[in-house]
């Protein structure tokens, strides 16, 4: 058959096709600019994000500002001066009455005796906040500044009770920390330290209360700069923005529908996200890692047709499934597993809290080990052959090539591996919101390692239970909004330090 | 040290082959003792080093395999406690009412002496017949014969636990296609106008940065975007609508970048080839590139969509309803039809792991759902895999 050549009347025949103009547009032009409009839609699309996080978010300073200045100008901010003290008083009459229990039973009469006397010193202290706080939540449900200053003025006249409820305070707290000594001298138990004992258990517990003593003489000399600063309050002073600013992110508490004053300080949030994704990542990690270098190194080709398509499909598992996972077997059964007398060793064991920052982090990790598999396994299998067949010419080993040849090459892979990692489990939801606990609260680290088993909640966490319930355009719907902007921040800077990373350290292509 | 001994060892060599052959094997024997790589040496460091060696390899076995037992295991107490729930013993072999019912709240009353179950409706049912058996009873003891006194039907009563999840599965497939609709056609025309028309420039690398930047911002971020763009601002509400854009632009990163790079792939000699020949631009995409690219962007695409259906986060807020009785298109105009809120699985398994009492009977509707859902993504995803497998093309 003879090869036809394109006639000129063929319409694919290009050259010869007549250029039809639509408004000036040749269909070619025409069919770019369609495409060029899909591209413009996407990107603008994607650039709305950015914009409408920071336009609903940024209102929240100033509506924050707003509420500061009310909480200001109706003394509850005085108040709340005046419960810290209260607050802080009992911390230490606690940890009094820890040490008593720590002491055992020796001299537990006189000691209970001196815990109520310490207790009892702060009541005229917090009588005196109480009539203070009912005349300042008065005050803000008042309308005008004016009202509200007018109210003030009643109780900046309580200055000199204020000022002699402090000073009686001094007094008592001084004459107890006295008593402290001569109870300590007295006691049993410290005598026993003093004396011939066993070598560890009473001379630590003597020191502990020479300590408990001059924490005692501290608290009393703070007294007098607690007064100060609430002397110097001044209810007509303007709240500073960078106030406003320091309120969320360096505040140390999210107190939302409260009747008194919402606090949106995202620290707890954080900490408890860091504290899960901490927990996670020292999981993944050398799961993650260790799978990808056995997987890229060691491994038969038939084990690894078999690891891979099982990673990968863990990585499909949806994450609300782990949550269910987590709230009916895991978190029952790592309970259980803490109240295994022989595992008492470890800290935090045993635990009450079925749903815990270590439950949430153990299910983060399963989320965590295929992204860090996947990238580590590129990144190891991108190093040049030669390296390879180069440290084994050399006559190293297989497991010493992998370990001072291709792990150290392919370091700054493994790095970015490992950091959108965490930029996955940061951002994931439902496991911490299903699992984490959701208890609003910074987690307690003088607990050590055992804050791992403490319930937290978390940024993502927050967002999705809270933000069904709020009312667009309050303080909280901003605050939830400055939320998520923090939260995209820290993905972005995550995903790009990681993109830098291998683009930085890339090997030379040999 | 071993560069002295091999000059001294080549300057012995002219004088006496013998003693240099002898020189040089010690040589190497010492020199394999320095070799920091060696591992022909014997001794107890040698020994120490092959058990390092043995037992770091034994490690990252044990890692490798603690993933898939960690995995696994996930999969295996769903699809163990979830087949209960979703499989007969006896024809039909699979829990119709389940798979095709809406839920419902489960009964639970003694009646004769026997436990029984019931949904919501039939409970109804049963209790009304009840009812009127007593009512026709006690007219018969009104003729003077004795009946036996009619017991109110006392129940307990626990929510969501009986009826199925068909409405989940309804408005889950209606919110993926949806969205992946959207993604695809706005994705894959941005990808060809990005690699095919635009030219290579610093404004080019910016976008794709910031596009490769968004693909691993967390879910929930899309959804607050979505609930204040879409539900607010452009007052939607909770509704199709918006779920489907919230999701389509959580997944155009991962679509357009997966796009772009099937798009590379293609070798540039057939698109040269092809306007060699006189094609045009238009031509040249679609009758050269296109068809070579399509199986890289169609694996890619249903990767999204696996991603999509899995997320809960984004349509938490922006089209899930709790429960709702009608079905999506029992609605009385078409028009309503994208402005309302479905049910979905993955906010069904939310609601039922958190916002009712945990029990026997909860959570067999929790693994069921849970079951279900990890069977459609999972099918999904290993689709996705196998077509990979199947196009893997190398130029």
């Amino acid at each position: 058959m003879p090869h036809r050549l394109p006639s000129e009347n063929s319409p694919d025949f290009s050259i010869r096709q007549r250029h039809r103009r639509i408004f000036g547009l040749t269909r070619e032009d025409a069919i770019r600019a369609f495409f060029g409009g899909h591209a413009v839609v996407a990107v603008v699309v994607l650039a709305l994000i950015t914009l409408f996080l920071f336009r609903e978010g940024i209102g929240f300073f100033a509506q924050q500002r707003e509420s500061f200045t009310r909480y200001r100008q109706s003394g509850q901010e005085l108040v709340d001066l005046l419960r810290e003290q209260d607050r802080a008083h009992a911390a230490l009459g606690r940890e009094l009455g820890e040490l008593r229990l720590r002491m055992g039973a020796a001299g537990a009469a006189e000691f209970a005796d001196y815990e109520e006397r310490f207790a009892d010193a702060a009541l005229p202290l917090r009588e005196l906040a109480g009539e203070l706080g009912d005349i300042a939540l008065e005050a803000k449900e008042s309308a005008t500044a004016a009202t509200r200053l007018e109210t003030v003025a009643q109780l900046v006249a309580q200055y000199p009770q204020i000022e002699k409820t402090f000073v009686e305070l001094a007094a008592e707290v001084n004459t107890l920390a006295a008593e402290w000594g001569k109870l300590t001298e007295a006691s049993p138990a410290a005598n026993l330290g003093a004396g011939a004992a066993p070598k560890n258990g009473p001379p630590a517990r003597a020191r502990e209360m020479v300590y408990a003593q001059k924490r005692l003489r501290a608290y009393v000399a703070a007294l007098p700069v607690a007064l100060e600063e609430i002397r110097s309050w001044s209810a007509t002073r303007p709240v500073s923005q960078w106030q406003v600013v320091k309120s969320f992110f360096f505040g140390p508490q999210w107190l939302t529908a409260s009747f008194w004053q919402d606090f949106y300080g995202v620290v707890p949030l954080f900490t408890g996200s860091l504290l899960v994704s901490a927990i996670a990542l020292c999981l993944a990690v050398p799961l993650g890692l260790g799978a990808a270098v056995y997987v890229s190194q060691i491994a038969t080709a038939r084990e690894r047709r078999l690891i891979k398509p099982v990673i990968e499909f863990i990585a499909a598992i949806p994450s609300v499934v782990l949550g269910l996972f987590g709230i009916v077997v895991l978190g029952q059964l790592l309970r259980s597993l803490s109240q295994v007398p022989w595992l008492a060793w470890v800290p935090g064991f045993p635990y009450a809290e079925r749903l815990n920052a270590l439950t949430a982090g153990c299910l983060l990790a399963l989320i965590a080990v295929p992204t860090i598999f996947t990238l580590a396994e590129d990144a190891l299998g991108n190093v040049p052959r030669a390296f390879k067949e180069g440290s084994c010419a050399l006559g190293a080993s297989p497991m010493q090539t992998t370990w001072r040849v291709i792990v150290p090459s392919s370091l700054s892979g493994l790095c970015s591996a490992v950091l959108l990692g965490l930029g996955r489990v940061i951002g994931e939801t439902m496991v911490v919101l299903l699992c984490a606990g959701n208890r609003i609260a910074i987690p307690d680290f003088t607990a050590g390692l055992g804050a791992a088993v403490q319930p937290v909640h978390t940024m993502t966490g927050i967002i999705a239970q809270e933000m069904g319930e709020v009312v667009p355009g309050t303080i909280h719907y901003r605050a939830l909004f400055m939320v998520g902007l923090l939260l995209f921040l820290i993905a972005l800077a995550l995903n790009y330090t990681a993109q830098r990373l291998l683009a930085r350290y890339r090997l030379p292509t040999l | 040290m071993t560069m002295k001994a091999q000059l001294m060892g080549g300057g012995e060599k002219s004088f006496g082959r013998g003693s240099a052959a002898v020189e040089r094997v010690s040589e190497n024997r010492r020199a394999a003792a320095t070799n920091p790589f060696s591992t022909t040496a014997d001794g107890a460091a040698s020994r120490a080093r092959r058990w390092l060696e043995r037992s770091s390899v034994g490690l990252l076995r044990a890692a490798t395999y603690v993933v898939l037992c960690c995995g696994l295991a996930v999969f295996g107490d769903i699809a163990l406690k979830g087949s209960r729930t979703v499989f007969r013993a006896e024809w039909p072999f699979v829990n119709v009412e389940f798979l095709t019912q809406a839920p419902e709240s489960l009964h639970v009353f003694e009646y004769a002496g026997e436990s029984r179950e019931m949904g919501d409706r039939e409970f109804r049912a049963f209790a009304a017949s009840e009812r009127a058996r007593a009512v026709a009873a006690e007219e018969e003891g009104r003729k003077g014969r004795a009946a036996p006194p009619a017991e109110p039907l006392r129940s307990q009563s626990y929510v969501y636990a009986a009826g199925g999840i068909w409405p989940c599965i309804v408005g889950t497939v209606l919110l993926v296609t949806g969205a992946m609709g959207i993604a695809l056609v706005l994705g894959v025309g941005a990808a060809i106008f990005l690699s095919e028309y635009a030219r290579e420039g610093r404004a080019l690398r910016l976008i794709r940065l910031s596009i490769l930047n968004l693909a691993g911002v967390p879910s929930i971020v899309f959804g607050l975007f979505g609930f204040a763009l879409f539900v607010n601002f452009f007052g939607w509400n909770v509704s199709l609508l918006a779920g489907w854009c919230t999701l389509a632009v959580m997944v155009l990163p991962v679509v357009i970048t997966a796009a772009e790079e099937a798009l590379k792939a293609v070798p540039r000699g057939l698109r040269e080839g092809s306007l060699a020949l006189g094609a045009t631009p238009w031509q040249t995409i679609r009758r050269a590139v296109l068809p070579c690219a399509l199986p890289g962007i169609f694996t890619s695409s249903i990767l999204g969509i696996a991603r999509v259906a899995g997320e809960t986060a984004p349509i938490m807020f922006t089209a899930a309803y709790v429960v709702r009785d009608k079905l999506p298109w029992e609605v009385e105009r078409i028009s309503d039809f994208v402005f309302q809120g479905v049910m979905a699985l993955p906010y069904h398994i939310y609601v039922v792991a958190t916002k009712i009492p945990q029990n026997e009977y909860s959570s067999r509707v929790q693994y069921g759902t849970a079951f279900v859902f990890l069977g459609v993504v999972g099918l999904l995803a290993l689709s996705s895999l196998l077509l990979r497998n199947r196009f893997k093309t190398s130029w």
